[in-house]
């Protein structure tokens, strides 16, 4: 899998596995989904996933814009939040 | 020369790009391939007739072979393309022909994430795609006794839906802690999670699947984190995929996600060269985090575009605001852009309003809850996203809402905007304005 393929797929799956955690506990009383396991899933989970909540937004953003995809050609639509149209 | 347009998939961006192709360039030559025995059906009507609500597989058909004949389209049924040769502009067809084209249009959809565990080329694992394999697959259901549905996708909710009201003993198995929790929040979902349970339905969340047990070849059970699991049938539901071999061993660039990076034409990285649907990424409208594996109406849409494209006509695809709508259980769940799951994983600022309403008079027979939320930009209150669980009308306010988030309208926009009253059909307060007023409130508290 390609290098930003690979970031996209593991980024999302920890940092979705992170906020259902949150959401499941103030909605739900339910534990926390128990998730991957290993030293890769252990990274993701205790060192990425804080690290990214610490950062604002605006930076968060910025970082996502600068990955490959379509989002980077011409499309009509309007500014991403904190950002003006 | 007519100019030769080939469009490699035959689902609803590929039919989709052939229609337009030939409304834009009525002289051109277009050519369809799809491997499967049909074209022209709906893919998304399968499950209500494995539930029984549609009688027949046969009126999901949308039109004939003929029709595409009639309309000057060239169909290739059960003819498979392995390969793309962009420089030398042809496609290879599995056995070796090799067919030119002027422009070419990608339409290879999807396919579903392989589990990746023991026993994943059973017989009796089904996935929900192809209607000819469901047609075989359906008078099974009147035998089988116990069902499980591994993963609460989209599918996974409608198919859990199907087999119970179809009788079976059911099982839903997802490794988190709600149904459809990548997308939709808890608390929208827990009434759906309520009615499964009225009809039947065994919820196990939090669980993974760890094998698919056979006996002489066929499943017998699903092995999960947290016991056995006996099943005469198992619905694999799993994350829905770009599929994209053909495109990458092509050269054509992939996206994040996995799927094609387009522009708004749907054009791709190589020259005269357009995809649409499930195998593509799409900018989403609020966030700009190029998403894929939309609806069928986006895959339509988007091949309407890249078939003009490809046709030499203008017109564009904007970015995606995902209006959404279904029933699970006995609600209908929807919304647009995300809810506040997705906001959290993300870290996107937000100030929410929720309301519980109702969708006619409070007196008039059959009234439904309708429960709104709606989430804003802090400061600006522009609409970001919004979540709707009800009995009735949640479809025509998710696609009223996906407007309202395309044109940047605002918190106190919708808090007082003018609402039908008719009691046979609407209530006095329109739950979305409920919603707007408390995140209005919000916003002023902070709250």
């Amino acid at each position: 899998m390609p290098f930003f393929e690979w970031v996209r797929r593991n980024s999302e799956e920890y940092l979705l596995e992170a906020a259902q955690r949150d959401m499941a506990r103030k909605y739900l009383q339910r534990p926390a989904p128990a998730g991957r396991r290993g030293p890769l899933a252990f990274l993701w989970r205790r060192v990425f996933t804080p690290l990214y909540r610490l950062i604002p937004w605006g930076v968060r953003r910025a970082i996502i814009q600068a990955m490959p995809g379509s989002h980077r050609r011409r499309w009509v639509g309007r500014a991403p939040p904190g950002r003006s149209a | 020369m007519p100019r030769r347009i080939v469009v490699v998939g035959g689902g609803a961006a590929g039919i989709g790009a052939a229609g337009a192709a030939k409304l834009a360039d009525p002289d051109a030559e277009v050519r369809v391939y799809t491997e499967f025995e049909d074209v022209g059906y709906s893919p998304c009507g399968i499950p209500f007739v494995h539930g029984k609500e549609i009688p027949t597989f046969e009126q999901l058909f949308l039109a004939t072979k003929q029709t595409y004949v009639d309309s000057g389209i060239d169909v290739r049924y059960e003819t498979r393309v392995d390969a793309l040769d962009l420089a030398a502009k042809t496609v290879r067809i599995a056995g070796g022909e090799r067919v030119p084209f002027d422009t070419l249009v990608v339409a290879t959809g999807f396919h579903y994430e392989d589990p990746g565990i023991p026993g994943s080329d059973l017989d009796g694992l089904h996935y929900v795609k192809n209607i000819r394999r469901a047609m075989e697959w359906d008078p099974i259901l009147d035998e089988a006794k116990v069902a499980v549905v591994v993963e609460a996708s989209p599918i996974g909710l409608e198919m859990t839906t199907a087999l119970a009201h179809r009788g079976l003993e059911t099982h839903l198995v997802d490794p988190r802690p709600w149904a459809l929790a990548d997308v939709a929040d808890p608390d929208i979902m827990q009434p759906v999670e309520e009615s499964w349970i009225e009809l039947g339905v065994k919820l196990h969340w939090n669980t993974g699947v760890e094998a698919f047990v056979g006996e002489g070849g066929s499943v017998r059970a699903v092995k999960t984190s947290a016991g056995e699991l006996p099943a005469d049938i198992v619905v694999v539901c799993t994350h829905k995929r770009p599929e994209n071999r053909i495109a990458r061993e092509a050269g054509l660039k992939v996206g994040t996600t996995g799927g094609l990076i387009v522009d708004e034409r749907m054009a791709t990285s190589a020259p005269d060269v357009f995809a649409a649907g499930d195998c593509v990424e799409l900018p989403h409208n609020v966030t700009r985090v190029p998403v894929q594996g939309l609806s069928g109406s986006h895959a339509y849409a988007q091949g309407k575009v890249a078939g003009t494209s490809a046709a030499g006509g203008q017109r564009v695809y904007e970015a995606v605001n995902v209006p959404w709508g279904m029933v699970a259980g006995k609600w209908m769940i929807g919304g647009v852009s995300f809810g506040e799951t997705t906001a959290t994983a993300l870290g996107i600022p937000f100030v929410m309003g929720v309301a519980d309403g109702i969708s006619r008079a409070r007196y008039y027979p059959d009234v439904k809850k309708v429960r709104v939320k709606l989430l804003a930009e802090p400061g600006s209150l522009r609409l970001l996203g919004a979540q709707m669980v009800g009995g009735e009308g949640i479809k025509e306010r998710a696609d009223f809402l996906a407007m309202c988030v395309k044109r940047g309208v605002t918190l106190a926009d919708l808090a007082y905007m003018e609402n039908v009253y008719s009691p046979a059909i609407g209530a006095l307060n329109e739950p979305i304005a409920l919603a707007a007023q408390k995140g209005l409130a919000a916003a002023t508290t902070g709250g």
